[in-house]
Order: structure tokens, then sequence, then C-alpha cells
């Protein structure tokens, strides 16, 4: 096993733990045995983050869970600037802000927003669409829409002709099927039903 | 440990092909058992994972990797027929310059660690998209069509890739149409290979199958029939060492007239 992938640097603010390379289990091996051969040491003292290029931020986020929940250490890294985490997520989407578009938006084109999103047009293959809000497209989705990207499993996609590569609703990534899709060329709403993105019929009777 | 082979598939000219041979060569070696990677350097166009049908699996991309906002691992996209086979996409909303030829360097010697063949499908143009995709190989093959401006360009491009280190590129024919070489209105093979003065790997002929395919995501080299598939699993079977004589592209003598031709021929 290689060794030295994770090693330990006080700052004032508390210690910084430096990983460097390798793959996630061997890095959670060895930070598990260095943290238990001083566990009291870290115990008295205030965990500050997770430093390193090669580990991804879900991987960061789940080593210092282990640290705090497992070895009940204080952890005073927050992921504040993880768009996924942050407390005060976007909450309007029964009412607020809203950005209009009356154009198509074309392949390689990004629109964002830090609300709700409505397309006058359409939303091409290869466009995509990021709304911390709900997004509504007046015409087809053959692009990639976001709803609810900063954690908003509630927000919901509509389409008048709902044919997405590619669905995401806050954390929840769904993809279009590789057969030929049999669209009912309704209008149709996308939601978050149990962990999935459901497709259902625009109208709820007619 | 033996290291994976790094081959750019590239052209000078657009639309000659260079995506279509990768999508099949990539497939192919994957078919005969080895592990590979198709790596798609044409950001802001991209296209590849398009013709391999994976367009909708994409969350993490070449700029995502080289940046480190995923692991490589991550941004892999493993293809959904062939065991083996995996797709490196292009970052489509940003532009050439997101990356630079030391980070394709450093990227392709990491894949060619878990991977036999890296096969990059580089964009058109000789510009930094170019230099980018040709930075990583050690190998590199000219994808022309049968037409001057084609073949001008990739004796420009053959002419870098010398500058560049990369020694004897192999050169890849696409889209012969018998008939018309045939009449004399086409160039041929001898034409092209005595103006560029490179080794031929393969000819591909121009064939319906090919547009078929891309349209459906899933490359033509996995099927039985077409003659274009056939051609690829030369190109593939040649790849892998092994001699393999060139395509009759005759298609209009079928076997009945070539029998008829030489029964009457006496």
């Amino acid at each position: 096993m290689k060794e030295g992938l994770v090693s330990f640097k006080g700052i004032n603010g508390g210690i910084y733990i430096h990983v460097k390379g390798g793959e996630y289990s061997s890095i959670l091996e060895e930070l598990e045995r260095k943290l238990l051969e001083s566990l009291d040491f870290f115990k008295g003292a205030k965990i500050a983050g997770i430093k390193g290029d090669s580990i991804s931020r879900e991987e960061k986020k789940e080593l210092l869970n282990i640290m705090k929940y497992k070895y009940d250490l204080n952890v005073t890294e927050d992921f504040k600037e993880d768009p996924l985490d942050r407390p005060n997520m976007f909450e309007g989407i029964v009412e607020g802000m809203t950005k209009f578009i009356h154009n198509t938006i074309r392949s390689g084109q990004v629109i964002e927003y830090d609300g709700n999103i409505v397309v006058i047009g359409d939303v091409n293959p290869g466009a995509l669409v990021r709304a911390k809000g709900n997004i509504v497209i007046l015409g087809r989705l053959k692009g990639v829409a976001h709803a609810g990207c900063d954690g908003n499993t509630k927000a919901l996609v509509a389409a008048y002709d709902l044919r997405p590569t590619q669905l995401r609703i806050g954390n929840i990534i769904s993809r279009r099927p590789d057969e030929n899709m049999d669209t009912t060329g309704l209008p149709e709403v996308a939601k978050v039903h149990d962990n999935e993105v459901v497709i259902e019929p625009y109208l709820p009777r007619k | 440990m033996v290291m994976g082979r790094a081959i750019v598939i590239t052209s000078g000219k657009g639309g000659v092909g260079k995506t279509t041979a990768t999508a099949n060569i990539g497939t192919g070696l994957a078919m005969s058992g080895y592990k590979v990677v198709v790596v798609d350097t044409d950001i802001g166009l991209r296209n590849l994972d398009v013709v391999m049908g994976l367009e909708n699996r994409i969350v993490y991309d070449i700029v995502d990797v080289v940046e480190g906002n995923c692991r490589l691992k991550q941004g892999l996209i493993k293809d959904k027929r062939f065991d083996g086979l995996y797709l490196l996409p292009a970052a489509q909303t940003k532009d050439k310059t997101a990356i630079t030829p030391e980070q394709m360097i450093e990227l392709v010697a990491k894949l060619k660690e878990e991977f036999d063949f890296i096969i990059i499908d580089s964009p058109a143009g000789i510009e930094q998209g170019f230099k980018n995709s040709i930075a990583g190989a050690d190998e590199a093959y000219i994808v022309t069509t049968p037409e001057v401006s084609a073949v001008r360009d990739a004796d420009r491009v053959i002419g870098l890739l010398e500058a560049h280190g990369i020694k004897n590129p192999k050169l890849i024919i696409n889209r012969i149409r018998y008939d018309m070489v045939k009449r004399g209105d086409m160039m041929n093979v001898e034409d092209i290979i005595d103006i560029l003065a490179i080794d031929l790997l393969g000819i591909i002929p121009d064939d319906e199958a090919i547009v078929i395919s891309t349209n459906k995501g899933e490359p033509v080299i996995a099927e039985e029939k077409p003659l274009s598939a056939k051609a690829f699993r030369n190109i593939c079977s040649r790849i892998l060492g092994n001699e393999v004589e060139l395509l009759d592209l005759d298609v209009n003598e079928g076997k009945f007239s070539k029998l008829l031709k030489i029964l009457f021929s006496k």
C-alpha cells in the first residue's frame, strides 16, 4: 500500500488535512489509521478542512462526515460553496424571481439564473438551461435542463415538447432512454418522486 | 507494465470522417477484446458522443477532468453496447483554449496506464484544438477523401505532425466511390498515396450504411453486412498487426456477374 497520502498541517484556524493522489479507499484507510493513532489530540482540535485536487467534492464531504460522526471530531468546514448543500437554497418555485428568454437556445449555449426560467422558444440538443427554480419551455426541450440546481428537488421542468437529452432536478439526474422515446405529443411536466424524475402529463385530468 | 497506444485521428479538413473513423476504430478494437477509450478533443463542437449514442450520459467532460472538477473515472462514459469501451467527451460550452497541450500530455499519460488504446478524435483545422489533440499521441492516422482539397490539407497536416515528432502517420482514405474511380472521375488510391507518400492503413467506401448508423448512434462496424463495416474491421485488424488485403470495392459486380464474365470471356 502507498503511504503518505494523507498529511496534517496546523494553521491558526485549525488543522487542514492534505490529500495527495491515490485511491479513495486507501486515502480513507490511511486517514482513519492516523486519526486513531492520536485520537485524543484530534478530539481537542478543530478540523478546518481537506485540501487536495485529486479527490472530488463528494469524497471530501464523505471524509468530513466520517470524522464528524464516526469519530466525533470538531469539523468546522462546511461545504457552503457547494451549490447542492447551500442552506439557503432558492425557495421561490411557487412565487419568485423569473427570467424570460425569448429566443432559441442553441447547442453550446448556457442559460443560468438564480430563479425560475421561462424560455419562449426551443432548447436544442447541446444547450443547457440551469435554474435554481423551475424551468418552463414554451417549445421543444431537447437539450439538458437542470431545475432546482442548488438542491431544490421540488422544482419542476415543463415543456410543450419534453424530449430532453438529460433532465436534472436538484441532485437527481435522469437520462433519455436509448430507444426512441414515445411522447404523447402533449405538454408534459417532470418532477421528482421518490428520488426519481417522473414525467407526467401537463393537465391532471382531461 | 505495457502502456497503451495513443493514436490521434486527424485530417486538417473538416467533414472527411475523423469522428466516424474514431468511433468505428474504437468500437472495433473494443470488439476484439481490448480496453479502449475514445477521446473527443473538439471542444465547443463535440460530436463523438452523438455518433456513439452516448450524449444522454454526459455529466462531466474533458475540461472538468483536466481542471479537476471531477476524477478521471467520473468523466469516462461506459459504452452502452461493448464492455471495455469508454468515451471521454469534449465540453460543449467552452472553447479550444479551455485546455492546453501540456494538460493533454498529462491526461493521455494517465489514460495509457488504464487502457490498451487511446483513440483521440481531432478537430478540423491546425490551431489550438489540433495542437491539443496531437500533444499526447504516439501515432497518427490521417483521414482524407479523394478530393484535391482534402488531400492538400492532409499533406499539410502530415508536415505538421512530423515537425511535432510524430513520425510515419498512416493514411485512411474515406468515401471512395468505385464507379467514379473506374470512370476516371475520382482520384484513385494510387494517386493519393503518390502525393502523400505515407503508408496506407485502409480504404473506406462511400456507404449509405454509415449515414444510417451515425444517425442511430451505433457505429457501423458492429454490423455484419455493410462494406464500410468490413473496411473498418480490416483497418482494426491491421492496427493489431495483421496483414489484411485491401477490400474489393467493386460492389456493382456481384458474384453472379463475375461468373457471367468468366463464362463469356472464353
